[in-house]
């Protein structure tokens, strides 16, 4: 028989409708490691306002030696185990864990972001829980989206760019 | 005359659908962003994939 603790268990009821328990678990996993990493794509796009949806959580990150050794410290904190989809040349490390339906890819380039730096220096900090997660600016995730440009990119630009449109108008109105 | 009625009836539709997606972004928008976490869709046994 399997068992989920009590723990894993709520987050798979919530998570169904809403990541927030899953975010605050990552929160904490990657503060306890320091790893610096900006949160992109569909779920960044989200939490800027965007009516979209993901499967998967995706980051940037800097491929250093000490920043690979910190994504197993995360693996370790949140029981997941780490994938190299596509070795040996991309710079994807995808951390799963199948009992709470985790998956994080961790991207060292990203179509469009021209250096980890400067999407960091935009990004903005998201409590969750008491532990903040970097997520990249929302004119970022379009730029990276316009560029990567497949299918499932194009298809949320639009919607990116109203969430964008409704911002701005609000600032000037305000 | 059929065919300019089904033209303004697409042309209502855009429009509402435009107000309807507005309308989301501002509800969404009045949230803080740590509570705007609604977007994990999960993988279904067998493929597939729901909210």
């Amino acid at each position: 028989m399997h068992c989920h603790n009590s723990n894993e268990f709520d987050i798979i009821k919530s998570r169904t409708m809403n990541a927030e328990l899953l975010l605050v678990k990552i929160a904490y996993a990657i503060h306890k490691s320091r790893l610096c990493a900006v949160m992109i794509g569909n779920a960044g796009a989200a939490l800027h306002g965007a009516p979209v949806t993901t499967l998967d959580i995706d980051f940037m990150f800097r491929k250093t030696a000490g920043d690979l050794k910190k994504l197993r410290e995360i693996a370790d904190t949140l029981s997941a185990y780490i994938l190299k989809p596509f070795y040996p040349v991309s710079g994807l490390y995808r951390i799963i864990n199948d009992n709470i339906g985790l998956q994080l890819d961790f991207m060292s380039e990203v179509h469009g972001i021209k250096s980890f730096e400067s999407l960091q220096s935009r990004a903005v900090g998201v409590d969750f829980n008491g532990n903040s997660i970097l997520v990249a600016d929302l004119e970022d995730i379009i730029i990276s989206k316009k560029t990567a440009a497949r299918p499932q990119d194009i298809a949320v630009i639009t919607l990116l760019e109203a969430v964008l449109d409704e911002k701005k108008r609000q600032r000037e109105t305000t | 005359m059929k065919k300019k009625d089904s033209e303004k009836q697409l042309e209502a539709l855009k429009i509402e659908t435009e107000k309807a997606l507005i309308e989301q972004i501002r509800r969404l928008l009045r949230l803080p962003m740590n509570k705007r976490t609604n977007f994990l869709r999960v993988r279904l046994h067998g493929g597939g994939s729901s909210l």
